[in-house]
């Protein structure tokens, strides 16, 4: 079936043709370009606030900068140092990285069970997990904490986030990887088997290898979600020592002053980290995010 | 297969950043939190009047060689109760509230004084009878009052008065007229009469204070204390009467930025707007906040400010003659969540003279520590809100303060509400006695 | 299923159910060996959703029918009293006594100060109206220019950052001082400006438009996506008949979008159900409690007022709400139509 590659475009001839579709359409290039520049206005601004000496945020708007241009690193290394948003930059990767994997592990060994290996009530245990997927984080929340705190005190470290985040991590986990993984060739698979090799073997040469992308649309969109995660790490974390930047960054906004400049280049600095792995791993983003459309 | 690589790439820099985190915190955190030598002392201050306690905690660890772990936290409140759900509270907390104080006291989870090494006497040696009081749950003391603050100032420039020959007004009808001749320069000069902040970054406790000075002038010291005990009713009469007069200057006229202004503007940024360009024409000439102003402003948002000159506070004028001057004002209390001999020799030292008189030298606090001199304060602004909180004969303090809970926040959203619909005065009154009714106590 | 253009087609994110692969070799041993294997492969996940997910949301609900303190600790059941209180004695949840039925379609709509509840029901409204509408519009504009791919990444980007950084954006656009807000400058010369996050009149609907910012570019690529699987002999059949263009969007592409429509649809419902980060950061439920939603309500009942049972009765609530959406997602799953 043909799909719409090219834009819709009517059969071009001559120069004045041309010229007239391209007027006849302007319109519709300055829509979207214009609709994309307001849409970046608000990040481009903080960006530009945080570059801004103190003084100068205050007194005259962001835009100003653009024509006066007079730029400080200060504010970031105020934020890094005096504030802590360093230290809590390195606690974010704590808890996303580790986070990020358990769910990768668990989820791929349970998904392969489920696409490969035939067992009693597989589809409805299945289709349990497909329901897991949406469930919210407040029904879970106190007891965990009750759990943490009553077991080893696991909220006084890292291990209740970890834990709680590969929890939530595992449904989508499961749902995304075993939909790849029935979509492998049966006879690889079935040859394998044939040659003796065992379900792990199985996994881990063949499987695995093979999955690299679903593997990594996965792991990219875990880590961006937990790298954003506010709620979890509020409740979980509460050792101000080991919180992470998106729970000490409202900290900024404390009863006693308003630091526009530490807080944009705060943000800033969290919001670094994903659009660096976005802007370079779109496609896997995107696609974990599709298939994840049913969990938020 | 290119793309392979570069996932493969990244994940090893993943995981070989995870590892050096891991080794970077390690060094980091350095002494851990819950090693022999080390405590946390969480509030919420920032800025320039975390600073000045950092000087303090700087000097008890120079003196027992005990570190000290200042955090703080937006809100405090929720902070407080998170943690100790979660089963690790910081080992000592500086609250500004004697109600929460009280609500954390009765669930048994401070550790009396006494159980700490501090007794009744030695504490009634430091402290004057008002703050043991309200250091006392139950017959039992639980807290060190830490710092005190005077609320009844109001801030000015003491350059703009003497260019527009203005006089500092005594009572409350000399103050409305000053508004009003503030108000007709407006339009030539640009400055509005009053600076409100009572808007974002929990600023609302601005008007809480507001109400506080007035209702004590209007109604009396005694009817003040009946109202915050929960024994008189938030839809009495005298309440609204109170809040009437509030509306004569808190109103869209006299605000900058009218009403709006008001919900717009945080408390910091309140009084930047009065004292960030001095000596140049400021956006609004009056700021009405407690005696730690002083400290901000000098401390964070313009320090070429000179006490007296450009920067200087008057006493709340009287409204009712009859109830004179009493005194309006607040205070931080010191308290414990565990034991062991590093948090006993930390509020020891917090209750003496010799700490107290550290943390004032830095000019933003005032102390309530019987034993420090006068000349202890680094500037006029100090020195005058000390005396005048020692010589006050009536004092009150903050009322929202000692609402249980978080009382303290529904009140100001009231007020929020109250500014905006000043014709709903009895029906907001009447919804927020409904919730706070059978609260006291709890 | 070759991906075109670098975005997926959706059929690879719902695929079908397939069958179960032959046994191989000697049945009876075999199969035994394999079922066991099974288990063994799917018990570290199964266990580890069982201990954090599936117990703490059972014992969430037995919570929400007790007494509670702030130390967590839970005294005796009180039945419903927990939900009776939420529905009809709580008005920052539920307030239905500021509304006097003259239209009451409207004043539910309109009006800011009915409760937590009726906030989320203004952002069901608004905020899915205006994602679906520009994620939408934009898809469709967007195919017909050579530049399509670098209009989405730009208006996918804020999905990319937090609502914690998404938060502290609008912070600043929505500030009171012009020299920092954006939109108090651009109304500058106007009107004088407004607290849009200080007023309980304006705030939801600030609240609302910001994350509509940054949610608008999820519709945007599932849609484009979608869009691609229209057959382009269908919509040339209808240029040639002479169908102008308004006409061709509404009754070819329309149709043929509606599905994953609803599926964006449904996935924004659970946003709003969900929605606390943007809130905590931007207003903290403020003023007072007028741009509260049921997740908020939850944290706060639960963490600063030291309430966790009446909390675990927020967040049985806030199952109920998502329920009918598990029970669509697992029906539609089972379903043995290829969904593109």
């Amino acid at each position: 079936m043909a799909t719409i590659e090219a834009p819709v475009l009517a059969p071009a001839d001559s120069i004045s043709a041309r010229l007239v579709r391209f007027a006849t359409r302007t319109p519709l290039h300055i829509l979207l370009i214009g609709i994309s520049v307001i849409w970046l206005v608000p990040t481009v601004g903080l960006a530009i606030t945080s570059f801004r000496k103190r003084p100068d945020i205050a007194s005259s708007g962001w835009w100003h900068a653009l024509t006066h241009w007079s730029w400080t690193l200060h504010n970031y290394g105020a934020v890094i140092h005096a504030t802590g948003m360093g230290h809590a930059w390195v606690n974010s990767l704590i808890i996303t990285v580790p986070a990020t994997l358990a769910p990768l592990t668990l989820g791929a060994l349970a998904a392969y069970g489920f696409a490969w290996i035939p067992f009693p009530f597989r589809d409805t245990i299945f289709l349990l997990i497909v329901a897991l997927m949406i469930i919210p984080i407040q029904t879970s929340l106190v007891p965990l904490l009750k759990l943490f705190r009553e077991h080893g005190h696991l909220n006084n470290g890292y291990w209740g986030i970890w834990l709680a985040h590969t929890a939530f991590g595992l449904p989508l986990a499961i749902f995304l990887l075993r939909n790849f993984f029935i979509t492998l060739p049966k006879d690889l698979i079935e040859a394998a088997r044939m040659d003796g090799a065992s379900n792990l073997a199985v996994f881990r040469r063949i499987v695995v290898p093979l999955s690299v992308p679903a593997l990594a649309s996965f792991a990219i969109f875990q880590f961006l979600w937990v790298w954003n995660d506010l709620l979890m790490a509020l409740i979980f974390v509460s050792d101000p020592s080991k919180q992470p930047m998106t729970v000490r960054i409202p900290y900024l906004l404390s009863t006693y002053g308003q630091e526009y400049h530490l807080l944009s280049a705060a943000a800033f600095l969290l919001m670094i980290v994903p659009l660096v792995v976005f802007f370079s791993l779109q496609r896997y983003f995107v696609q974990g995010l599709l298939a994840g459309s049913v969990k938020t | 297969m290119k793309r392979r690589s570069v996932l493969v790439a990244l994940a090893v820099i993943a995981v070989t950043a995870f590892v050096s985190a891991i080794a970077a915190s390690a060094s980091y955190g350095g002494k851990a939190r819950h090693s022999a030598k080390s405590i946390e002392v969480f509030s919420l201050w920032g800025g320039s009047e975390k600073d000045a306690f950092l000087k303090v905690t700087a000097a008890f660890t120079a003196q027992t060689g005990i570190d000290v772990k200042y955090t703080s936290g937006r809100d405090f409140i929720t902070e407080i109760r998170t943690r100790l759900a979660a089963g690790n509270p910081a080992e000592i907390a500086i609250v500004p509230r004697p109600g929460f104080l009280g609500t954390l006291a009765r669930e048994n989870v401070l550790k009396p004084l006494s159980s700490i090494g501090l007794s009744t006497a030695y504490m009634k040696q430091n402290y004057g009878p008002a703050w043991i009081s309200l250091a006392t749950v139950g017959g039992k003391l639980y807290a060190v009052p830490a710092k005190a603050n005077s609320k009844s100032v109001i801030w000015y420039r003491p350059d703009q008065f003497k260019k527009y020959k203005w006089k500092t007004p005594k009572t409350w009808s000399q103050l409305l007229a000053l508004t009003k001749k503030m108000k007709a320069k407006q339009a030539t000069q640009g400055f509005a009469p009053w600076s409100i902040g009572d808007g974002p970054s929990q600023s609302q406790w601005v008007l809480t204070d507001w109400f506080e000075d007035i209702y004590l002038r209007t109604a009396g010291p005694a009817k003040y204390q009946l109202l915050f005990s929960g024994k008189l009713p938030f839809t009495d009469k005298s309440v609204v009467t109170a809040l009437k007069t509030m509306l004569q200057i808190v109103n869209n006229n006299y605000a900058l930025g009218g009403i709006q202004g008001i919900l717009g503007t945080s408390f910091v940024d309140g009084i930047a707007r009065v004292f960030e360009g001095a000596p140049k024409t400021p956006h609004a000439q009056l700021y009405m906040e407690g005696g730690f102003v002083g400290g901000i402003a000098l401390g964070q948002i313009n320090p070429s400010l000179k006490p007296g000159i450009t920067i200087n506070d008057f006493p709340w004028p009287t409204i009712n003659a009859k109830f004179g001057r009493p005194l309006l004002g607040a205070g931080d209390l010191a308290v414990a969540f565990k034991d062991s001999p590093e948090i006993r020799q930390f509020m020891k030292y917090i209750s003496t003279a010799a700490a107290a008189t550290v943390w004032v030298s830095t000019g933003a606090v005032i102390s309530p520590n019987k034993g420090v001199s006068g000349s202890a304060y680094p500037n006029l602004l100090v020195r005058n809100e000390a005396a005048q909180v020692k010589s006050a004969k009536v004092f009150r303090f903050d009322g929202s303060d000692q609402m249980p809970g978080a009382f303290g926040d529904t009140w100001g959203f009231a007020l929020q509400n109250v500014i905006q619909h000043p014709s709903s005065i009895k029906s907001i009154l009447a919804g927020f006695q409904s919730k706070i009714a059978g609260q006291w106590g709890s | 299923m070759e991906a075109p253009l670098g975005f997926p087609r959706l059929s690879q994110a719902l695929p079908t159910p397939v069958e179960h692969p032959p046994a191989v070799g000697r049945v009876g041993l075999r199969t035994l060996g394999a079922r066991l294997q099974g288990l063994l492969f799917i018990s570290p996940a199964l266990a580890v959703l069982t201990l954090f997910l599936i117990y703490p949301a059972y014992y969430t609900i037995r919570l929400a029918f007790y007494q509670s303190d702030f130390l967590f600790r839970f005294t005796h059941a009180i039945g419903i009293a927990n939900f009776k209180n939420l529905l009809t004695n709580d008005p920052d949840f539920l307030d239905l006594s500021k509304f006097h039925g003259v239209n009451i379609l409207r004043e539910l709509l309109y009006k800011s100060d009915g409760g937590a509840l009726l906030n989320n029901l203004h952002w069901v409204v608004f905020y899915i109206t205006l994602s679906v509408g520009f994620g939408l519009a934009l898809a469709v504009l967007a195919a017909r220019v050579r530049y399509e791919r670098m209009v989405k990444s730009v208006i996918f980007v804020p999905m990319a950052i937090s609502a914690t950084a998404a938060g502290i954006i609008w912070l600043f656009v929505y500030n009171f001082d012009p020299n920092i807000g954006i939109v108090n400058a651009l109304i500058k010369p106007f009107h004088h400006p407004v607290a849009w996050l200080g007023r309980p009149s304006t705030v939801n609907y600030a609240l609302i438009f910001a994350y509509v910012w940054a949610s608008t570019g999820f519709v945007m690529v599932v849609l484009s996506a979608a869009i691609k699987g229209i057959p382009t002999e269908i919509i040339e059949a209808a240029r040639v008949d002479g169908a102008g263009e308004w006409e061709i969007f509404r009754r070819v592409m329309l149709p043929m979008l509606s599905l994953p429509i609803s599926i964006v649809t449904i996935w924004l419902f659970i946003n709003v159900i969900k929605v606390f980060d943007i809130i905590y950061v931007m207003t903290g439920g403020g003023p007072g409690t007028s741009s509260r939603v049921i997740a908020f309500t939850m944290y706060e009942e639960t963490f600063p007022n030291g309430r966790p049972g009446y909390g675990a009765a927020v967040a049985v609530i806030m199952l109920v709400l998502v329920a009918p959406v598990m029970v669509l997602n697992v029906r539609r799953f089972r379903s043995e139509r290829v969904v593109t």
